[in-house]
């Protein structure tokens, strides 16, 4: 996303452990209430919701139990912009490419016929809720895991 | 870190009341997953209501969990009913689909009925 005169950063680093999940939950509240135009609580409960499957998926995919994962947020009075990075030190090594394909494949299954407990996620609820979400391998190793929410299209 | 309680009483004929509360997320679900299995296969037809009134938010996995559990109730010829889901619940439930696969009422008590009808 191109910076903005009006644009506000924020970022966190959290080890990857469920154990923080409130307190990036608190934090995401805080910041889409208070800094951008969805204010309202459906949109704060919805952006909480994706910025933990995107965590989640960072944990189980990219970041060894207590290596860092990081969320940034780059926000304007369109656009909400989140970046979410794991370390590349996972057990579950996986390229961007492949992640996507993933994707991209549960997102061809009918939600009907769904009986995995896993693979909801980035295919259903972040997918759905978001406007834009892509994949990227991080140069230092990782993946990126980019999703944009325009505010035109909030309801 | 997040917690969740989930208690389980007897209600007329043999329909148990599960009740969530607080919330249901990657650092507690496969822990407090367990008591629900261990409930539907210790029950020959399970009938059961969740409560969900008390439950603040649930992510992908609980979903699964849930989707998992109505199957094998499903597959026992049981049944499971979702009551009294707040509305952020309801809106995850619905994007994922679980609101076209398990029946889910507003209030507890059109819960109830559900089974006496």
């Amino acid at each position: 996303m191109a910076k903005k005169k009006d644009q506000i950063t924020f970022s966190i680093s959290f080890p990857a452990s469920g154990y923080f999940i409130e307190v990036v939950q608190n934090y995401v509240g805080k910041i889409i209430k208070n800094y951008t135009p969805f204010k309202e609580d459906r949109w704060v409960k919805r952006f909480q919701s994706v910025v933990d499957e995107l965590c989640n998926n960072a944990v189980e995919h990219g970041s060894s139990k207590n290596d860092e994962v990081k969320i940034i947020f780059n926000i304007n009075n369109e656009t909400v912009e989140i970046i979410v990075e794991d370390s590349g030190t996972g057990k579950k090594k996986i390229k961007a490419k492949e992640l996507k394909k993933m994707v991209d494949q549960r997102h061809k299954e009918d939600l009907r016929t769904n009986t995995t407990i896993r693979g909801r996620g980035l295919p259903w609820i972040v997918s759905a809720w978001m406007d834009k979400l892509h994949f990227g391998d991080r140069a230092k190793g990782g993946i990126r895991v980019r999703v944009i929410k325009y505010a035109k299209n909030k309801n | 870190m997040t917690t969740v309680n989930i208690a389980i009483e007897d209600l007329e004929n043999d329909i148990k009341l599960v009740k969530f509360e607080g919330q249901l997320d990657e650092s507690n679900v496969d822990e407090k997953s367990k008591l629900i299995y261990s409930l539907i296969e210790s029950t020959d037809k399970p009938q059961m209501i969740f409560d969900l009134s008390g439950l603040e938010y649930m992510n992908s996995k609980s979903i699964g969990y849930l989707n998992d559990w109505y199957l094998k109730v499903s597959d026992k010829g049981g049944k499971i009913v979702l009551a009294a889901a707040k509305e952020n619940i309801m809106d995850i439930l619905d994007v994922v689909g679980m609101t076209q696969i398990l029946e889910q009422f507003p209030t507890l008590e059109q819960a109830k009925k559900a089974f006496n009808e």
